[in-house]
């Protein structure tokens, strides 16, 4: 260790308290700082992964509006799943119908249940058991997906069946139509929120089962654009923006930004708390240097006296408010990985999240950036105690500590 | 993501049409129309949002379609509302109008469905009970209490105030050890001038008293300076955010509890932190805080 930061060591080590608080409260305003960068950049980053989980880059919804943000559904989706799988820029079209079905005799009254094409489906991957066919018999048990939450509230197992409805009539007591369905597979649904009971079953049985009305509709389709690269997927979103014109087309970016849009508040409070920590860093160091400095006037000043350099003073003092800004900072670390699990529990209870979707996320290049601002903020901090340390008039401050 | 239990949206493809106006209606012309003939022209209601975006006043004419291109129906705007500052909403920038029952039905094809319909019982009847007869002979809907929708419908807000709970015990976290750094220096720095008062005769308890009582006036005034810098944040906060989402909301408060709560945090802190840096260097002889 050289002789100046021996010295910056023992100056600190001097006034242990003083140190330790110093310390704690630059740790807990690092924690502070990074929990506020990883919600910045947690949302719109588990969002985007979120999104992106099957490769679908775009999703096509009912004209003005959201995927499954309202009951509207599309018309005539034969002819546009077909358009957009004969354009070659398009490598893969999912349509989804979304509906609740009833669940006769059982523990909970309906089922949010999602129709999907097995092939292309990107809104499970399967956990145990088989998944189900393109379509079934029109007689065969209907073959289905459900959640774990779905098996431990109606209390089944995989291979156990069940009767489905649809069409319920409340005055004469009657489902227009109802099918029996085996539960074939267990799978994790990527945009459903953890605690819903959800099934899914072959899109045209669920049609079916919905009357002629949605025989040729769906809520919404994902599609995948051969190229990824975001021009690319954005010509894409335009061409269906232009020969559909009954559907709104929906980029990944532009998902993000509506969300983010939504979520804004979230984003700014995390900005607002994020600069107010590194002014509680930044203070913490000044105040401390600043009276660590008074204290040491004639210390400093024999220091200059026996040829010590200004410069040397100045890059020792700066030295100590980096050694507590590098020590804070290393606790606040630890401390702020805790705590923003912590945080994440809380926000996770969200109602209608998805239950891969996390508010707080790991990301080092933006945890590391602002952990070096706060670093380099403090060490700053230092820098004007630091001048006045090195522009101590020496005899004076000799005579003044030795008459005391 | 998934909003299937949501009051229902209409896909309705709106259109000015500049020209043409009827006589303003008022609300009127949503109220019951028993035993009358309903109008030519249907009156809806839209939110004042919607009103100004779309350039619309009572009068206006518009049209309603339940699906995208198709023709629709003609309709007078009867009524601009405003909404409620409803927190559950204020995120989402879409437009609401509000129409006749049946005129919904007939545009959507929703022959006599509704999403939900609310029951008043009778003052001597207790809901609980009346929740189990309707679902008793349900078939195909629920009945539940108004508080437990209620319940289930604010469970947004207690995540958020959860959320808020925990960031402000970080930040008071913080801000007591930022406090009690700072009164431990600022007592530590005046070791001469306590060395001189106890080497007059000053007794140790006059001066753990009168630093402690300066940390304590120190701990309000920082207390009282702090709370004006928070009114005056929130005041910034709820005009940028209720410019940003168009809502009479507020979303930050300074409340006579929340001052107090500083206010006594603080005080406590304060006197804490004094009594315990007046206490060490009292306990120290006064020549060694000379550095003799």
């Amino acid at each position: 260790m050289s002789m100046r930061a021996t010295l910056a060591f023992a100056t600190l080590r001097r006034h242990p308290a003083r140190t330790v608080l110093a310390v704690l409260g630059i740790a807990v305003a690092a924690a502070l700082l990074l929990d506020m960068v990883m919600l910045a950049t947690g949302m719109r980053e588990s969002f985007r992964s979120l999104l992106l989980t099957r490769g679908y880059q775009l999703r096509v919804s009912p004209k003005g509006t959201l995927p499954f943000d309202s009951e509207a559904t599309i018309d005539g989706a034969t002819a546009i799943v077909a358009a957009l799988r004969a354009n070659p820029d398009i490598t893969a079209v999912s349509p989804a119908l979304g509906t609740t079905l009833a669940l006769p005799g059982q523990a909970f009254p309906s089922v949010f249940t999602l129709g999907l094409e097995a092939d292309v489906q990107g809104d499970y991957v399967l956990e145990a058991g088989r998944d189900m066919p393109v379509t079934a018999g029109p007689s065969a048990p209907l073959p289905a997906v459900v959640n774990h939450t779905f098996l431990v509230r109606t209390g089944k197992r995989l291979g156990d069946t069940l009767t489905v409805a649809a069409g319920i009539d409340a005055q004469l007591r009657t489902a227009a139509r109802n099918r029996v369905v085996v539960l074939t597979g267990e799978g994790r649904f990527f945009y459903v929120p953890a605690e819903t009971p959800v099934m899914a079953l072959p899109l045209p049985d669920v049609r079916t089962l919905l009357g002629p009305e949605y025989r040729d509709r769906m809520s919404v389709a994902m599609a995948e654009s051969r190229l990824g690269d975001s021009v690319s997927v954005e010509a894409v979103r335009s061409w269906i923006a232009t020969t559909q014109p009954r559907v709104t087309a929906i980029s990944t970016e532009t998902a993000i930004r509506q969300v983010e849009e939504r979520l804004s508040y979230f984003r700014q409070l995390a900005f607002v708390l994020g600069a107010i920590s590194l002014g509680i860093g930044f203070l913490l160091v000044a105040t401390l240097v600043t009276l660590s400095v008074n204290e040491r006037r004639g210390e400093i000043a024999v220091l200059r006296a026996i040829g010590t350099q200004k410069g040397g003073v100045l890059r020792q003092v700066l030295l100590e408010g980096f050694m507590l800004s590098g020590a804070g900072i290393t606790g606040g670390l630890f401390l702020g990985l805790i705590t923003a699990k912590w945080l994440n529990g809380i926000l996770r209870d969200f109602p209608g999240l998805p239950a891969a979707f996390d508010f707080f996320l790991w990301s080092p290049e933006a945890a590391w950036k602002s952990l070096a601002l706060l670093l380099v903020s403090g060490t700053l901090a230092g820098l004007l105690p630091a001048w006045r340390a090195a522009s101590i008039p020496i005899i004076r401050s000799l005579r003044e500590d030795a008459v005391g | 993501m998934t909003r299937w239990f949501s009051p229902l949206v209409v896909g309705a493809a709106l259109l000015a049409m500049p020209g043409h106006s009827l006589e303003a209606q008022g609300d009127s012309s949503l109220a019951p129309t028993y035993g009358r003939r309903a109008p030519a022209v249907r009156g809806i209601a839209i939110d004042a949002r919607m009103a100004e975006d779309f350039g619309l006043a009572t009068g206006s004419i518009v049209t309603l379609s339940g699906k995208p291109g198709e023709r629709g129906d003609s309709v007078a705007v009867a009524a601009v509302f405003e909404r409620k500052a409803d927190p559950a909403e204020v995120a989402r920038r879409e437009y609401r109008i509000r129409t006749h029952l049946d005129h919904l039905q007939t545009l959507l094809d929703l022959d006599d469905r509704v999403d939900r319909f609310a029951v008043g019982v009778a003052d001597n009847v207790p809901v609980d009970s009346a929740v189990a007869r309707i679902n008793h002979v349900a078939f195909g809907f629920r009945a539940h209490r108004s508080a437990d929708v209620a319940v289930q419908s604010s469970r947004t807000f207690r995540v958020v105030e959860r959320f808020h709970r925990a960031i402000g015990l970080i930040t008071v976290v913080a801000s007591a050890v930022f406090l009690l750094c700072l009164l431990l220096l600022s007592v530590e720095e005046r070791r001469r001038d306590i060395a001189a008062l106890r080497l007059m005769g000053i007794s140790q308890g006059t001066i753990v008293r009168s630093i402690v009582i300066e940390a304590a006036v120190v701990s309000v005034i920082g207390s009282i300076i702090g709370a004006g810098i928070g009114w005056i944040s929130s005041l910034i906060v709820n005009a940028h955010f209720q410019q940003v989402y168009r809502t009479p909301l507020l979303f930050a408060l300074l409340t006579p509890e929340i001052f107090a709560f500083a206010t006594l945090t603080s005080l406590a802190l304060g006197i804490a932190a004094g009594a315990a840096a007046a206490w060490r260097l009292v306990r120290t002889p006064p020549l060694t805080l000379l550095g003799r």
